[in-house]
C-alpha cells in the first residue's frame, strides 16, 4: 500500500459521498413532488365520489367524465404507484360507507379503472405483491376470485397464508370454520384477531353448526380461535369449550381460556367445576388470574379459600389472605399468619 | 528485551504489530459496518411491508389485543412531574395503564401528583412482590374517572432498577413497557410495538424496542410533540446524528439477524412474565437496560425456548439529550461503567456453544467492538503519539491514511441520515439535512473526543474501584407551549 492507491481510495470514497449527497436531493426532491401528487389523487377521487353518490341532476357526473378525470391525475396503467395509492383510497373510502352509498360505490369500482391489478399480483413471485393482491380482492369484495385465493391457506409464507385465510371468512363466513381442523399451519395473534373481527363485522348472526364442526380441530391456534369467537359472540351456550380449556397442557391455550370466561358469568354449579378445575392449572400467575375471576363472579366459599390458603405458593396466599381480609373473614388470616409466625408481631391491618 | 519505554516504542517489531493490530482492528469494524447497512436496509423494508399488513388503525379496533402497562421510575422530578404524567397518559392504546413508581424523591412530586390527579390511598397491604424491591409505603389511585389508568406507587430510595421492578410486581398486564418520565412518547407508540408480539409466530418475542430520537429545542403541547426542531447546540445536534447511526443502522442491522443484545432503557418492551421469571433488572449495575436484555436471551436459550428480540425502526421516542460536554460526560462515564458490570457479570458467554450464536458471535463482537473500542482508540492515540516522537511514522501517509478513515465515517453518517431521510419525514427541510451532515462531519474533532474522555473516564473508575452512581443528568426541559384552555 502506497499513497497513490490511499489517495485513489480516497477518490473512491469521496465519489460514493456526492453520491449519497445527490441522493439525499433527490429524495427530498421526490417526496415533495410526490406528496403534492398525492393530494391531488385524494382531493380528486374525493370529488368524483361524492358527486357520483350525491349526484347533482342538473349536473350529473359521467362515468366517462370520471375516468377522464382519474386518467388527468396520473391514474394510467404505467403509474403503478398512483394506481396502488387509488386502491388503497377505494378500500379507506368503502370501509367508512355503509348502506345504500356502499352498494353504488361497489358498482362505480368494477366500472372505473385500475382493472385487474389485484389478481394480476397473486401470480407474483414476491410474498409481498401475492399478500396485498389477496387483501385488496377481499378488501373490495371481488368474490369472483375465490377460488384463486383458496389455495394459499396453506401458503408457507405467513403473510399470505393469512390474508388468504381471512378472505376465506369474508367470502364464505360461518362455513369457512369448516376448514379448520385441516389448516396446517400456525396461526398467529392477529390472524385469529383478525378473523374474528371480520366474522364479526359481515355475519354478526353465529351459525352454529359450523363451529361444532370445527370443535374437532386438534391444533392448538384453532382452540384459541374459537375461544375468541365464543367470546366475541358472547355464546353463553357454548362455554363449555372454554371451561373444558382451562385446564389444558398449553400454556397459551390456557392462558386464552382465562381471558375469555373473563366475559362470561356463570351459574354456580359450573363455578363449582371451575374450582375443580383450579387445582390442576399448573402455573401460579394463571391461577391467580382464575382466582380473580373466581372471586369476582361466586360468592365467598370459605373452604374453597382456606384450602388455597394453606396451599404451597405464597403470591396466591397473599391473594387469597387479601379476599378473606376484605370480606369478613379477618380472624381466618390472622389465625393463618399466626401458626406460621407465632412469635412476631402482626403487621397486617 | 525493552529496558525503557524509548527501547518498547522504538522496537521495529512493536510498530508493525500495533500497525497491523488497528488496521486488522478498523478493517473488521469496516466490514462489520458495510454489512450493518446492508442488513439495515433489508430489515427496515421488511419491518415497511409487514406494518401494510397489520395498520395501527386496525390495531386500535380489535378487541382481543394484548394489555400493556407502561412503568415509569421518578426521582426528584418535581419540576416537570405533572406536565409528564400528562403527556404519559395521552398516549393512544386500548388497553393500557400507566404505573409512575416514585423512588423516594425528597422533592415535593408525591404531593404534586396527588394534587394534580386527584389521587387517593389504597390498601397496599397485601402486594405480591415476585421480584424482591425496596419497601413500598403507598400505592396511590385517582378518584377522578379520566385518570382510573393511573396508579402512583410510593416507595423507599432503591434506584432506577428497582423501581421498576416494584412497578413489574405491581403491574397486571400481559406486557409491559420501561421509560423514563420525562420522555416523550408517540401517540401511537405502542400500537406500533405491539406489532410484533400480535405477529409471534415459532419464536417468542421477548423484547421490542423502538427509534429513540434527540428532541431539544423541540415545541411540546399538552404532553405532545408538536414541533420538532434541530437542537441549536452543536453537543446536542450531533447526537441525533449519532443516534440516527445508533438505532437506524445499528440497532436494524442486529435485529435483523436475531442478534440484539441491548433494548434502551428510554423504551423498551417486554412480556411481564418472562420479566419475572428472569428476576427483573439487575439493581447493582448502572447498565441495566443491557443487562437484562443479556440475561432474559441468556433465560431463553437455557430453557431451548425460540425467541427473538427485535427492534422497530420508526422514532417512537423523544428524549433531551445532554446539552453540554460536562453532562454528555457524565452520561457516557456511566455508559461505560454499565458496560464493564455487564460485560463482566455475562463472562461465561464467551465462546460458549451453550448460548450458540449470543456466545460465539454476539457477546464476542460486544466485548471486541463496543467494550474494546475506546480501549483501542485510546491506545492509537498513545501509540501515535509514541512513535511519533520516535520517527517511526511517515505522516504524508499517515495524513492520507487519517482522512480516508475520515471519509469512510462521514460516508457512513450520510448513508444513515439519507436512510432517515427516505424512510421518515421527521427532517424534510434542506437547511435541517444539511446542519445535521455538517454536524455529523464535525463529529470527529469536537463530539467523538468527548466521547471518549467519558468512557475512558467511566473504565479508569471501574479499574480503580472508583465508587459513582448514577450522577445528576440535569436537563433544561423541553419547550413547553400551553394550550389555550390551559392558559385560561
Amino acid at each position: 500500500m502506497n499513497e497513490a492507491s490511499i489517495l485513489l481510495f480516497i477518490a473512491i470514497v469521496f465519489s460514493v459521498l456526492v453520491i449519497y449527497w445527490i441522493s439525499i436531493a433527490v429524495s427530498l426532491v421526490y417526496r415533495s413532488n410526490r406528496t403534492a401528487r398525492l393530494n391531488k389523487i385524494e382531493l380528486t377521487f374525493a370529488d368524483v365520489v361524492s358527486r357520483y353518490l350525491y349526484n347533482d341532476p342538473a349536473n350529473p357526473i359521467t362515468l366517462r367524465e370520471i375516468n377522464t378525470t382519474l386518467k388527468n391525475v396520473g391514474i394510467k396503467p404505467e403509474n403503478k404507484n398512483n394506481i396502488q395509492f387509488l386502491i388503497r383510497l377505494m378500500i379507506r373510502t368503502q370501509r367508512t360507507i355503509l348502506g345504500s352509498h356502499f352498494y353504488k360505490l361497489q358498482q362505480l369500482y368494477t366500472q372505473i379503472p385500475p382493472y385487474g391489478v389485484s389478481i394480476k399480483k397473486i401470480s407474483s413471485w414476491s410474498w409481498y405483491r401475492k399478500a396485498r393482491g389477496i387483501r385488496e380482492i377481499y378488501e373490495m369484495n371481488q368474490s369472483q376470485y375465490f377460488d384463486e385465493i383458496f389455495k394459499y391457506r396453506n401458503d408457507k409464507n405467513i403473510y399470505v397464508r393469512r390474508e388468504a385465510q381471512i378472505a376465506l371468512v369474508v367470502f364464505l363466513g360461518w362455513e369457512s370454520l369448516r376448514f379448520l381442523p385441516y389448516l396446517k399451519r400456525n396461526m398467529t395473534l392477529w390472524q385469529q384477531i383478525k378473523i374474528v373481527e371480520k366474522l364479526y363485522d359481515l355475519y354478526p348472526k353465529p351459525e352454529l353448526k359450523w363451529l361444532h364442526r370445527a370443535y374437532k380441530t386438534e391444533k392448538l391456534f384453532g382452540k384459541k380461535l374459537i375461544m375468541r369467537i365464543i367470546r366475541k359472540y358472547l355464546l353463553h351456550g357454548e362455554i363449555g369449550y372454554i371451561i373444558d380449556n382451562l385446564n389444558h397442557e398449553d400454556y397459551e391455550v390456557r392462558e386464552t381460556a382465562i381471558y375469555c370466561i373473563q366475559t362470561f358469568a356463570v351459574p354456580s354449579a359450573t363455578m363449582a367445576y371451575i374450582k375443580e378445575l383450579y387445582d390442576d392449572i399448573p402455573n401460579a400467575t394463571q391461577q391467580g388470574q382464575l382466582l380473580n375471576y373466581i372471586f369476582e363472579n361466586s360468592d365467598i366459599d370459605l373452604d374453597f379459600y382456606m384450602k388455597q390458603l394453606y396451599g404451597k405458593n405464597e403470591d396466591l396466599k397473599l391473594s387469597v389472605a387479601e379476599i378473606l381480609w376484605n370480606n369478613g373473614h379477618k380472624e381466618k388470616v390472622q389465625e393463618f399468619y399466626y401458626q406460621q409466625y407465632p412469635k412476631s408481631v402482626l403487621n397486617v391491618g | 528485551m525493552w529496558d525503557s519505554a524509548e527501547g518498547f516504542f522504538g522496537s521495529y517489531y512493536i510498530y508493525w504489530i500495533s500497525v497491523f493490530l488497528f488496521i486488522g482492528y478498523g478493517a473488521s469494524l469496516l466490514t462489520l459496518y458495510l454489512s450493518g447497512i446492508l442488513l439495515a436496509r433489508r430489515s427496515i423494508k421488511r419491518t415497511k411491508q409487514r406494518s401494510i399488513f397489520l395498520r395501527a388503525e386496525d390495531i386500535v379496533s380489535a378487541t382481543d389485543i394484548p394489555s400493556v402497562t407502561i412503568i415509569a421510575p421518578a426521582y426528584n422530578e418535581g419540576l416537570t412531574i405533572v406536565e409528564n404524567v400528562k403527556s404519559l397518559l395521552s398516549i393512544q392504546y386500548p388497553y393500557y395503564e400507566l404505573i409512575l413508581v416514585n423512588d423516594g424523591s425528597k422533592d415535593e412530586s408525591l404531593q404534586l401528583l396527588i394534587e394534580e390527579f386527584d389521587l387517593e390511598q389504597q390498601d397496599a397491604t397485601f402486594i405480591t412482590q415476585p421480584i424482591p424491591t425496596a419497601s413500598v409505603k403507598h400505592i396511590y389511585r385517582s378518584k377522578k374517572k379520566k385518570y382510573t389508568h393511573l396508579t402512583v406507587i410510593d416507595k423507599n430510595n432503591g434506584g432506577k432498577a428497582d423501581a421498576i421492578n416494584a412497578g413489574v410486581n405491581f403491574a397486571t398486564t400481559e406486557l409491559v413497557i420501561f421509560t423514563d418520565v420525562d420522555c416523550i412518547i408517540e401517540q401511537d407508540a405502542i400500537l406500533k410495538m405491539v406489532r410484533p408480539y400480535l405477529e409471534e409466530d415459532d419464536k417468542e418475542i421477548i423484547g421490542c424496542g423502538g427509534g429513540i430520537g434527540i428532541a431539544n429545542d423541540s415545541v411540546i403541547k399538552n404532553g405532545i410533540l408538536t414541533e420538532l426542531k434541530l437542537p441549536s447546540r452543536l453537543i446536542p445536534m450531533t447526537q441525533v446524528v449519532e443516534y440516527i447511526r445508533a438505532f437506524l443502522l445499528g440497532r436494524m442491522a442486529w435485529s435483523e439477524i436475531n442478534g440484539l443484545m441491548l433494548i434502551s432503557g428510554a423504551f423498551g418492551m417486554y412480556p411481564r412474565k418472562r420479566v419475572i421469571e428472569v428476576g427483573g433488572f439487575n439493581p447493582k449495575t448502572v447498565g441495566e437496560d443491557l443487562e437484562l436484555c443479556i440475561r432474559l436471551r441468556k433465560h431463553m436459550e437455557e430453557q431451548n425456548i425460540p425467541y427473538k428480540v427485535v427492534y422497530l425502526p420508526e422514532t417512537l421516542c423523544w428524549t433531551e439529550g445532554p446539552s453540554d460536554h460536562k453532562i454528555l460526560i457524565m452520561q457516557r462515564d456511566r455508559w461505560a461503567r454499565g458496560l464493564w458490570e455487564t460485560i463482566s457479570l455475562h463472562r461465561d458467554l464467551l465462546f460458549n456453544r451453550k448460548y450458540r450464536q449470543m456466545g460465539l458471535l454476539y457477546y464476542p463482537y460486544w466485548l471486541l467492538f463496543e467494550f474494546g473500542a475506546p480501549i483501542v482508540e485510546f491506545l492509537g492515540v498513545i501509540c501515535i503519539i509514541a512513535f511519533g516522537i520516535f520517527g517511526w511514522i511517515n505522516w504524508p501517509f499517515a495524513i492520507l491514511l487519517f482522512f480516508a478513515a475520515y471519509l469512510l465515517g462521514c460516508v457512513f453518517s450520510t448513508i444513515a441520515i439519507f436512510m432517515y431521510v427516505k424512510s421518515f419525514d421527521h427532517y424534510t427541510k434542506p437547511k435541517q439535512i444539511v446542519e445535521l451532515l455538517l454536524a455529523a462531519y464535525l463529529e470527529p474533532f469536537y463530539y467523538h473526543p468527548i466521547l471518549l474522555f467519558g468512557q475512558i473516564k467511566g473504565y479508569y473508575k471501574k479499574l480503580f474501584d472508583i465508587t459513582s452512581g448514577w450522577g445528576n443528568m440535569t436537563r433544561k426541559g423541553f419547550k413547553v407551549s400551553k394550550s389555550k384552555e390551559s392558559k385560561a
